[in-house]
């Protein structure tokens, strides 16, 4: 297949949870499109270590902050914006910790509504003088569980699904600032987190298997695939889309097998 | 009765959708707890109804929905629970800039976090009875409105609990959500008493639905108690649009 190349230079993104997984993909590939990358992570070790690993220089912002406090989100907004830009903000972040309804505490619960919905509303708040400006793009990183559920996992659909539900309520809101939002709804991804899990699970290739299974193309996305799809949502390819939630889920939320 | 030997919870009942659907749980049968955040309120929603319908089968709890400890001190009150309606919410408008910390917080608590509170602090006895919980959405759940990020947030993560709930809770509870669309409550009257032409925000909602009306209260009760009914037995994860078609169709 031939691969969609864009050129974001002159552009600035703030890439949130970009230590790892998705959103260091998306740093990447967002900085090998020339775009100036803020990369957020919860700490700045994290954020200099996924620097590093891009290759360090000008282009890359470390912007450390705890999106799970009231103001870590502006604070990475902030650090983004330091030169004045924002066109691109990408809600990466979140926690997806599985638990049982009955094992779900306040703490779980808040961590995961704080980080995946509450700072995705805070940064774009933030952000929002300099989109308007830039006439700018948001990507709210949802997930298929924004849109279906599975057991165990209550917290995080909860606030997956809100996101979504936010997504449209800033299209519509910022519609007529030229500002355009949209969730995208991926299935399960082969990250570090995962590789994590399954090595955790003691029976790593049966793990894999059952993922491999839930997804009707038969396979786990590949983070970059996502992230390359991430690129075409702020591109002038997707100028007509805004408060699309948009699957990308190997056929998950399609059917049944 | 329907709901003869039934114990229905309903959350922000003293008023609005809650009261309705409360009223239409006594009258067909049903054993009801009422609930609203000021004791005084809920006293007189339990002296109102209880006259209405000449029945001693009402009794009324108050709680603040925004504190959890308030609401499990609500859940242990309860005795037995076949049906649980989380139906207390909470409508502030503001623009994404204008939105403060606590507005959103407020939002999301009293919205989702306390349905999710008593579900799981009900739990034990929703299962005691292979019970129901009915979670009170909104058209806002799956529509987007302007100056509204926090409540469509707060609507749309209630679907997310109701599906997660009812995946993980079957075949023991069924959980469905119900989405009024505008309806002719305090609420509504509030939002438009902020708007500068009553009569043409009262026009502009109407607006968004086929129907081209607000619903009156007693009309989301009977889509409500439908979703509640022991005869809807198949229904689990539901998401039911009582909202006038708003969801189905947009008019040009």
């Amino acid at each position: 297949m031939a691969e969609v190349t864009f050129d974001y230079g002159g552009r600035v993104a703030l890439v949130t949870g970009a230590g790892r997984g998705l959103g260091f993909a998306i740093a990447k590939a967002l900085f090998k499109a020339g775009a100036t990358v803020a990369v957020n992570d919860r700490t700045a070790e994290s954020c200099a270590a996924a620097i590093a690993r891009l290759g360090g220089g000008p282009g890359l912002i470390a912007a450390p902050a705890d999106l799970a406090t009231g103001n870590g989100p502006a604070n990475a907004v902030a650090q983004a914006t330091a030169g004045g830009r924002l066109d691109f903000l990408i809600n990466n972040a979140a926690v997806n910790v599985e638990r049982p309804v009955t094992a779900t505490d306040d703490a779980h619960w808040d961590l995961h509504l704080n980080v995946i919905l509450r700072a995705s509303f805070l940064t774009a708040q933030a952000a929002l003088p300099y989109l308007r400006q830039s006439r700018g793009c948001i990507v709210n990183i949802a997930s298929e569980l924004g849109l279906h559920a599975i057991a165990n996992n209550v917290a995080y659909i909860s606030a997956k699904h809100g996101l979504v539900a936010m997504t449209k309520a800033m299209a519509i809101e910022l519609a007529p600032t030229g500002i355009r939002a949209n969730a995208l709804c991926p299935g399960t991804m082969d990250t570090e987190l995962m590789q994590e899990c399954a090595r955790d699970s003691g029976d790593p290739a049966s793990y894999y298997a059952a993922f491999n299974r839930y997804h009707p193309i038969g396979r786990l996305a590949t983070p970059d695939e996502i992230a390359a799809f991430v690129l075409c949502l702020l591109s002038s390819a997707a100028g007509y889309m805004t408060g699309a939630a948009v699957t990308i889920d190997g056929g998950s939320t399609a059917g049944r097998q | 009765m329907e709901f003869d030997g039934k114990t229905i919870l309903v959350t922000g009942s003293t008023r609005g959708i809650g009261t309705a659907a409360a009223a239409l749980f006594l009258e067909r049968g049903g054993s009801v707890v009422l609930h609203g955040r000021r004791q005084a309120d809920v006293d007189a929603a339990v002296a109102r109804l209880s006259a209405a319908h000449s029945s001693d089968r009402v009794r009324g709890l108050s709680a603040d929905l925004s504190d959890r400890k308030a609401c499990r001190g609500l859940a242990t009150s309860i005795d037995g629970l076949d049906i649980l309606v989380n139906c207390g919410g909470i409508f502030r408008e503001a623009a994404i800039a204008e939105t403060s910390l606590a507005l959103w917080d407020e939002t999301i608590a009293v919205n989702l976090t306390a349905a999710w509170v008593l579900s799981q602090a009900l739990l034990p006895k929703l299962r005691a009875t292979r019970g129901t919980i009915v979670n009170v959405g909104s058209d806002a759940a799956l529509l987007g409105y302007a100056g509204c990020a926090a409540y469509c947030a707060s609507k749309g993560a209630l679907v997310g609990l109701t599906r997660a709930l009812a995946t993980e809770l079957a075949p023991e509870v069924r959980v469905l959500c119900l989405c009024p669309g505008p309806t002719e409550t305090d609420m509504m009257r509030a939002s438009i008493g902020t708007a500068p032409d009553e009569e043409k925000a009262r026009q502009q909602w109407a607006s968004y639905t086929l129907l081209n009306r607000v619903a009156a209260p007693t009309e989301i009760a009977e889509s409500i108690l439908l979703a509640a009914s022991p005869r809807a037995t198949y229904l689990t994860g539901s998401v039911i649009m009582a909202d006038g078609g708003a969801t189905a169709g947009k008019r040009v």
